[in-house]
């Protein structure tokens, strides 16, 4: 009897073990999109290769535009043979489909918007989940009397040498130069490097 | 009889918790591997690469600086040699390719402070933060229209026309103060004023605390 | 998601609340399977109950085949646990010595506290040793210093160290368990049977 009730318990903790395992595995869904590309490999690529065309490079029969603007913008005028597909849509089953479709054929996806800024989130997004066949066009796009005018656009190009400008401005005030102003103040940043806890413990 | 059957199968009962457990270890050899899911969900990080919340406007940062706010600390992602040229007042540089180095984690992923990235445009702090925020780094804006922008409204504003309405000319004049803050000269200004409190510019001294990782003592 | 306290589901705040419910279930699951007696305890050593070994290999094998299910499916990130640091000497003389003192007195430093709540006068004695033993190694701690401190290797595991693929040293873990088991029984039934 006493052998018996003794199985009873190593029987009950083996179920809730094996249900446990059970549940967890059956529980467990994959996740439909998932990233291929880690973010250290992905910072390597945009900061080391180019990955942005201009508009004369379009005629390339591999390109196929993008549009990622919304569908009122879409269809006040858009660039020839562009595909809409607005941005927060880029993971949804059909357009996962035609991203899926491009990068199986072999062309090149070329995303481009009102202007780069818009276009970088889903350019990123979709490169760091594998679709490598991305490139981005660096055009910014306007409305002249509900014509769409498209222009050629420099990113992260300096627009004016700040630092001179205020130079400038002293020299024509006429007062004594600052030097302090080219040179703003350094802070002094004192990083606390992680403790690791002491050793501690046993049985 | 079950109660029979029963005790005939329990009587292999370590033997089959043996089995299970050989065959769980050796499904883990087994089963195909994958790359390792890094950061937040794909959709996640969409929408919140969507919502234009990252952004914090060039007057309001100016407004923040000058009221020496303490919250905040302003990163330089472009290269050495614009960081060099000019930058914001107590900016530090982290060019994007150094983003995550190790030095540059324990400005990154902190929540002490509030981080402003800022570039030329916001083209690269915008990829800055959306690396970041894929790894769940906290606190983190954008500067809108980062450098170019700010050049444009803070350091040389454009004068508003005559017939422009009076919100114009107030926020010009705003500006303009702001402006000769951070340097610029007016020459229609009264000279003593502008140079003094440029050196004012506060000194701050940042600690930044690493976020302690709680360590889990084991002992048996 | 996991671990739960690193990654701010379970506030920081809550550790010592957490501890003292574990210690219980801990504490009622060593008395209950009867670890608080220094005969069973000792049996390891003397070859008549290996329940200890058992129960300690089992624990370890479950919990390592689980981490890594749960790290494979994502629930738990097995980067962000706790790696416990290798003093390498300190580690082999503290272990050659507590695992005399483990034969010697029958408990092990959890196993007494177990004992003394159950009221068994050898581990209110063996308790009074423990804080002894503590009270030396403190007043001489300056001598003990370069054993204690010395030879620290980082936090390690063996996958780091030896290089070897983390889930086949899960299964191949998990058939020495399982042989010693088996080897842990036969070498139980060749040896006499003592009534404890």
């Amino acid at each position: 009897m006493k052998e018996l009730e003794k199985t009873k318990r190593i029987s009950i903790a083996a179920t809730l073990f094996i249900l446990a395992v059970i549940i967890g595995l059956l529980t467990y869904k994959r996740p439909k999109n998932t990233y291929a590309n880690n973010t250290k490999d992905t910072l390597e690529k945009i900061t080391g290769e180019n990955y942005f065309i201009t508009l004369n490079e379009l005629n390339n029969p591999d390109y196929v535009l993008i549009d990622v603007r919304n569908q009122y913008e879409f269809e006040k005028g858009h660039l020839e043979n562009a595909i809409n597909i607005y941005a927060a849509e880029i993971l949804s089953d059909d357009n996962s489909k035609v991203f899926n479709e491009l990068k199986d054929n072999g062309k090149t996806a070329v995303l481009y918007g009102n202007n780069p800024q818009e276009v970088n989130p889903p350019f990123l997004i979709l490169y760091q989940l594998g679709y490598t066949n991305m490139k981005l066009l660096a055009v910014e796009n306007s409305y002249v009397q509900n014509k769409l005018i498209t222009i050629k656009s420099d990113i992260e190009k300096p627009e004016a040498d700040v630092a001179a400008f205020i130079n400038e401005s002293m020299k024509i005030a006429n007062t004594k130069p600052i030097v302090k102003t080219t040179a703003p103040p350094k802070k002094v940043i004192t990083v606390q490097k992680k403790k690791k806890a002491a050793a501690e413990g046993g049985c | 009889m079950v109660k029979k059957k029963i005790a005939k199968v329990l009587a292999f009962r370590y033997k089959i918790l043996a089995t299970i457990l050989v065959l769980l270890a050796g499904g883990l050899v087994l089963l195909p591997k994958y790359q390792r899911h890094e950061g937040i969900k794909p959709e996640e990080l969409l929408s919140n690469t969507i919502s234009p919340e990252r952004y914090i406007t060039t007057d309001q940062l100016a407004h923040k600086i000058i009221n020496q706010d303490p919250s905040f600390i302003l990163i330089d992602v472009r290269d050495e040699k614009s960081f060099a040229s000019y930058t914001l007042p107590n900016a530090i540089n982290i060019p994007l390719p150094k983003l995550f180095e190790e030095d540059s984690d324990s400005y990154l992923n902190q929540n002490q402070y509030d981080v402003v990235l800022f570039s030329n445009d916001n083209f690269n702090a915008d990829q800055a933060w959306i690396l970041c925020n894929r790894l769940g780094y906290k606190n983190m804006r954008v500067l809108k229209g980062g450098i170019n922008q700010w050049f444009t409204t803070i350091i040389n504003p454009l004068k508003p026309a005559e017939n422009m309405p009076a919100a114009d000319f107030e926020l010009y004049a705003t500006r303009k103060a702001a402006g000769m803050f951070f340097g610029v000269v007016y020459p229609d200004q009264v000279k003593v004023e502008a140079p003094e409190k440029t050196k004012e510019a506060p000194k701050k001294v940042i600690t930044i605390e690493k976020k302690k990782k709680a360590a889990a003592e084991g002992g048996c | 998601m996991g671990p739960l306290i690193p990654n701010g589901v379970i506030p920081i705040e809550w550790d010592n609340i957490i501890a003292i419910l574990i210690g219980i279930v801990f504490g009622f699951v060593l008395e209950a399977s009867g670890f608080s007696s220094s005969r069973k305890l000792a049996g390891v050593f003397y070859g008549y109950d290996f329940a200890v070994l058992k129960v300690f290999f089992t624990a370890a094998l479950v919990a390592v085949i689980g981490v890594y299910y749960m790290d494979y499916l994502g629930y738990l990130d097995i980067n962000q646990l706790y790696v416990h640091p290798l003093y390498l000497w300190g580690a082999i003389i503290g272990g050659v010595i507590m695992g005399v003192g483990f034969v010697a007195g029958g408990f092990c430093p959890g196993t007494s506290l177990c004992a003394v709540a159950i009221g068994k006068i050898d581990a209110i004695v063996y308790v009074g040793g423990i804080m002894v033993g503590i009270f030396i190694f403190s007043e001489l701690y300056p001598l003990f210093q370069p054993i204690y401190e010395g030879y620290f290797y980082g936090n390690v595991t063996l996958e780091d160290s030896l290089g070897i693929n983390p889930y086949w040293f899960v299964f191949i873990f998990s058939i020495i368990a399982i042989v010693a088991f088996v080897i842990s029984d036969m070498v139980r039934k060749k040896t006499k049977k003592i009534f404890y």
